[in-house]
Formats: C-alpha cells, structure tokens, sequence
C-alpha cells in the first residue's frame, strides 16, 4: 500500500520525520519495501511503499489507518476529520435497498441530486496522483479518495439507469452477463454476487468491479451513493474466478469491519459536497442485517510475559492502552478489552501477545538460550543418508542434485508453471545427464575419470522412496537407502 | 595425485545443512524427516491455514493429480507439526526439532525463484519456552552460519501457524536481508497437534536453505543448484 507523508500530516501533523518513520513503520509495524522522496512544485512528500499484514489489512490498507496506528504508537496527537464531514439538510428518499444474499453484511446507500461531473480540486488531484492513481473525474476521485483515506470502498451509479429506485444485492444467475468499467463483458456464475436493479440489469459485480450500464458519464446530474460490506471469502473467489484485481477487492477479502460503511458513507457526502456545493442530499437507506458483535477479549500480563520472555509491568499494558484508544478493566493484572469494530484481529491472548511485544518494540526482549536437558533420537532416516554420502564422498564421489520434475512418471501434478509435470521415477535418468555435462567440463575441473552420486527421493504408484544412485563408468547404479 | 581424486567434493546445500544440524544439535534439537508427498492437512490445516487462504492457490502449491489430498509440500513445517505431535503423543516434552528438506512452489523460475528448494524448519515446545529463547537460537544459528560479527534483527510479520509472528533480518556484508519466518507457536496448531495450549507453549521457524548458501558464498543463481554441475562444489566448511 502506497502511503503518502503528506497525507499522513492531516491528520498526524507532530509525526516524525520520513527518514525516522520509516523505521517506526518496520520495527513496529510492517516492512517498507520502498521510500520514494517526490518533489511537486515546491512541496517535497515521501511515498512509502508498506507491505501491510494481511492481519491487519482490514484497517491500515488506509492513510487514516496508518494515521491512527502512527498516533498510538508514537503518542502524539490525531486529528480526527469526522466534525468537518457536513452536509446541508438531508431529504427522504424513495431509493429502495434490498439484500437477497446472506454474503452482503450491510448495504448503504444515498441519492443525491444535482451533481455536476467536473474536474476535482487541486488537492483531491495531488493526493491521488502521489499515491500512484489517476484524477478521473470529481464523483469517481471522491470514492477513491475515499477508499484510500479511511480504508471502505464506494461506489456511485448514474440515477437515471437504475429503474424505479430500487436496487438488490443478490446471488448472481449462471450465465448472466455484464460488461465492466472500461470494457470487457464477463460471465458471471453461481456463487458470485451482484448488485442489480429489479429488470435484470447488473450493475456491479459486488465488491470486485463496477458495469458499464450505470457509469457516470458528462451529463449525470444525480446519483446513487453505495457504501457495503460483503463477505471476504465470496469476494476473493470471485475475483479469482473472473481474474479481476482491483483496489476494493484487495480490501473487501480483508474482511473490512461493517461498521466502516457508515464512516465512508460520511467521508463520500461530506466531499461531494465540498465539490458540488449546489447538490441535494436524501436520507442515506442502510441495509444491516446483522450488526457486528461487539467482543470481549481477555488476558494477563503474567501470561503476555510468559510468551515474550519479558517481564510486562501493569502500568506499562495500561499505557498502551491508553494510546490505543482500547476500552479496558483490570484487575490484578487481569485486563479485560473492548475490542474495537476495526480491530477484529485482536481474538486471543497471543494476539495481545503480539500487540504489545510489536508496540515495545521485539529489541526489548533479550536473547536467550534455554538450557534444557532435551533427550533427542537419533533419527534413522538421516543417519542412513548421512553414512551413505561419507562412504561415496570417500570412494571419491561427488555430489550432485538434479531435479525432481519430469517428461514422465507415474505420479502428475495437477498443474504447472513447466512443462515438466510428473514427479521423478528414478535418479538415474538425472544422474546421466549430470555424468554428460561433468564429462565435458572434466578437463577444466581437472578430474580423469568423472565418478558422481546424488542421493533423493523418487516417486511410484507405491509412493516415495530415499534413493542413491553413482555411476561406475558410463553405468549407473541405483539403490534404495 | 591431486586432492580430488581421493575424496569426492560435496555438494554446497549438503555442507551447509551439515554444518546447520550441528548448530542446532549442540543445543539439543533432534533432527526429523517426513514425507515430500504430504497431506494437505500436515501441509495446511494442521497449521492453521483457513481452507480459503490464498496460499492454497494453484499457482503455489503443486497438488497431485487424482488425489485431491495430497501436496508436494510447501514447507518443511510439515515436518515440524508431525514432530511435535508424535514427541507429544509419546510424552517426549520438551523437546525441540530441526528439519531440513526439499520444499517445492509452483511458480515462475528466475535468479531467485525456483520449484524446488530445501528448506531449514524448526520448533521448540515445552512449558516455559519464549520469545527470548526464539531469539536466542535463531540469534545464535545465523551467527555460526554467516560469522559471528553478524547482526540479527527481528521484525512484526504475520504467519497463520505463530503469534506473535516475526521475520528474521540479518545484517551480512552492510546489507540487512530477510533470512526467514519465525514466532510462537498458534495455540490452535499446538491443540491441532494434540498438544494443549494452556499447558505447553513454544516456538517455531523456518526458510530457505539455498538463500542462506547464496549469500554467504555469492552464488547468483538459485537455479544453479540443480543442475547436477560439479563446478559448483567448490566450498568448504571453514569450521
């Protein structure tokens, strides 16, 4: 994820350095693959490339993410944009939202009026461009300004296409079709989702990618807004299925928190406002089935040090805590939490294990190596390889390694990025190859006789077998070790 | 009569792998062995991969034709878990084991990439097994693997099988590179091993072989391995 200093700033203003930062970020958070230092016009920023943790991908796949995470950490002080989100009166709506698929877990949406597609603000354009995305238009940038600021993906249909305000997410039909945002049709199967209106127009792929049928084009003056939450597995076997990558796929297989809607849903409204300050608002329709549990989590500061090899104070835990914005009792060193909706990670005490020993920093634990009488086998398999290779390397054998794939064999793969799809029979075919080519260089590795071995495992009907094969002259010998 | 001609020349992931079972032996681990064919549950689920992890995508994982249960294994961790479970059903605790074996992944060959490769997998359980101790070993490993005026770094990462989770860094010729993946064992891996999460903790790890091999002697190509070339054993163990 590509996260822009600059952007960071808004919210965390008193934020280190980028140099320091970034080693904030890989000593307490996730590895930085790259820092790229830009300079627009006379604004200099920093694009660190983060490779986020797929356990954590739910919330910091976001700059108010990152943000947040930052501001915990390094206890300075987050500037939270939610007061400045307004938008004039909101009127009632007819727009009707109806969930068919137990896979959407919440569904919002919101008609606005008198929109005017245009170019977006200087500063929608910046943002967006340092991070590596494109300008589109004012309504497109919103939603990804959007989804890049608090981590939700939206989406916008053109009014006009959606027949009698009513739209459903539902299963899709085998064999239906839709033809995407900047072209291409696919076909859709069961098990896939879709966002339709009530005549058999796919609109959406839910939670992939956009239909042509309601695109934005110059002309819209009103639209619908949609804020929802669907099930990561669905979405990531659709994608996979129909072979689209796109930046709300990556989130929504992160499993996003439902609660997050209504904050998109906010952050969209309040910035397609400042664009188009003459639109009108109707009451946002939000479809939520089943409100997120709220969850409890509980553990011991003894047990946090037992894991660690640290000794974790009481007041420490409660510090970070504190920082954390987590909700907690504590008793005894038995802390009790709130797990906040955002934060669906935090499940067991090893969690909060991880959670404290990332945010102390891994360099507070002292190396150790534990003296314990362990009573080890000896491991047969292992001796009998091991003697097998001293007798060869003795007798003046060298050894080899050649490859377990093959043109043929007894044993297939399913699928393969080579052409080579079986699993190796035996080690001689290999060895032959290796006895030509050593053959040829013998001279330059100033050997007169080329005398090789190589010892691995071959695979039959039967199953796997430990195998050594050596050559005595153009003859190669194989047994089973 | 030159050298050659009496003793034969080793192969360099078969010198390394030596020298890495003693490091780990001095300190009482006991070596394991396991299957290359394994079961998609020894090389996934006991490892607390949910069934829809991307890992177990195609492109990853070689799954074997008419026997939708069996993988050629990703990692040797399967051997590992196998271990772990065995030592437990025998009451052989604490214990600690270390592994090192052909792994393969179906994916694109390049300088860095190939299908198959060994890879150095281990864990330690007991009552009392930390963080620390991960550490320590690992600290204590790449040390004698690389000389001992290496430095070792350990980085939040994220693994289905650890919590917490953490990648290994070591600092090798003014370059810090990531050496391996590490961490406490997941209470649900112990309990999928029979093992019971209130009473035994401990740590585990695992990465490449080949890698180490390469930086250590400036090998360029991880292809050059397998291709049963003797030029290619030229090293000795300075040990």
């Amino acid at each position: 994820m590509k996260i822009s200093y600059n952007w960071l700033r808004w919210y965390i203003p008193e934020v280190s350095k980028a140099d320091k930062l970034t080693d904030v970020i890989t000593y307490h958070i996730a590895e930085v693959e790259t820092v790229e230092h830009r300079v627009l016009n006379t604004e200099e920023d920093w694009i660190f490339d983060i490779k986020i943790l797929p356990n954590r991908a739910h919330d910091l796949l976001s700059h108010q993410g990152m943000a947040r995470e930052l501001a915990s950490l390094l206890n300075i002080k987050f500037i939270d944009p939610t007061p400045k989100y307004k938008i004039p009166k909101s009127y009632p709506t007819k727009l009707v939202k109806r969930i068919e698929t137990p896979k959407c877990r919440r569904y919002m949406g919101r008609i606005v009026r008198n929109i005017k597609i245009g170019p977006s603000p200087k500063w929608v354009v910046q943002h967006l461009e340092s991070i590596g995305q494109r300008s589109i238009n004012n309504i497109v940038d919103a939603t990804n300004i959007v989804m890049f600021d608090c981590g939700q993906p939206a989406h916008v249909f053109d009014l006009s296409k959606v027949k009698d305000l009513k739209l459903q997410v539902r299963d899709a039909k085998h064999g239906e079709k839709m033809t995407l945002l900047g072209g291409g049709e696919k076909v859709l199967k069961k098990g896939m989702m879709v966002i339709a209106d009530d005549y058999d127009h796919v609109l959406d792929i839910a939670g992939v990618k956009g239909g042509r049928h309601a695109e934005l084009t110059e002309d819209t003056k009103d639209i619908i807004l949609e804020c929802a939450n669907f099930d990561p597995v669905s979405i990531r076997k659709t994608a996979q299925a129909l072979n689209i990558v796109t930046d709300a796929k990556k989130r929504f297989e992160n499993d996003l928190s439902p609660e997050l809607a209504s904050y998109g849903m906010q952050e969209l409204s309040a910035l397609i406002y400042e664009m188009c300050p003459e639109a009108e608002f109707e009451d946002v329709v939000d479809v939520y089935p089943k409100k997120q549990e709220e969850r409890k989590l509980s553990f011991s500061t003894e047990k946090i040090s037992k894991i660690l090899g640290l000794k974790v104070s009481v007041s420490e835990v409660k510090d970070i805590l504190k920082r954390y914005h987590l909700e907690f009792t504590e008793d005894k060193g038995i802390f009790e939490i709130k797990v906040p909706a955002m934060r669906q990670d935090l499940a067991i005490e090893e969690d909060m294990a991880e959670e404290i020993g990332r945010i102390l920093g891994y360099d507070k634990v002292k190396s150790t190596i534990p003296k314990i009488d362990f009573k080890p086998k000896v491991n047969e398999t292992h001796v009998k390889i091991s003697s097998a290779r001293s007798k060869l390397l003795d007798k003046g054998y060298s050894e080899v390694m050649t490859y377990t794939f093959s043109d043929s064999g007894e044993v297939e793969v399913e699928m393969s990025a080579s052409d080579k799809k079986f699993l190796r029979t035996n080690l001689t075919d290999g060895l032959k190859d290796s006895l030509k080519l050593n053959q040829i260089n013998s001279p330059l590795l100033g050997m007169k006789e080329v005398k090789i071995f190589e010892i691995g495992t071959i695979f039959t009907n039967k199953g796997e077998e430990m195998r050594v094969a050596y050559n005595e002259g153009s003859k190669i010998i194989e047994k089973t070790i | 009569m030159t050298k050659e001609n009496k003793k034969g020349t080793i192969h360099p992931l078969s010198l390394l792998a030596d020298q890495a079972y003693k490091t780990f032996s001095d300190l009482g681990f006991e070596i394991a062995t396991g299957p290359e064919l394994e079961s998609d549950w020894y090389n996934f689920y006991v490892l607390n991969f949910p069934k829809d992890h991307p890992a177990l995508d195609m492109q990853d994982t070689f799954w074997i034709k008419n026997n939708k249960e069996k993988v050629l294994r990703t990692h040797t961790t399967t051997v590992t878990a196998r271990a772990i479970e065995q030592a437990g059903k025998d009451g052989r605790l604490p214990a600690a084991f270390i592994s090192i074996g052909k792994v393969f992944r179906n994916e694109a060959t390049d300088i860095t990439h190939e299908m198959q490769f060994f890879q150095i997998d281990g864990a330690m359980v007991g009552e009392n097994i930390t963080l620390a101790d991960l550490k320590g070993v690992l600290t204590n490993f790449y040390k004698k693997m690389l000389g001992e005026d290496v430095e070792v770094e350990f980085r939040p990462s994220f693994f289905p099988f650890t919590e917490p989770s953490l990648e290994v860094f070591a600092k090798f010729k003014g370059k810090w590179l990531e050496m391996m993946g590490s961490g406490m064992l997941h209470p649900n891996v112990l309990h999928n091993c029979g093992l019971d999460p209130t009473k035994v903790q401990g740590f585990a790890f695992g990465g490449g072989l080949d890698r180490i091999a390469m930086i250590k002697w400036d090998i360029p190509d991880v292809r050059l391995f397998y291709q049963g070339d003797l030029r290619l054993n030229q090293f000795e163990n300075e040990n």
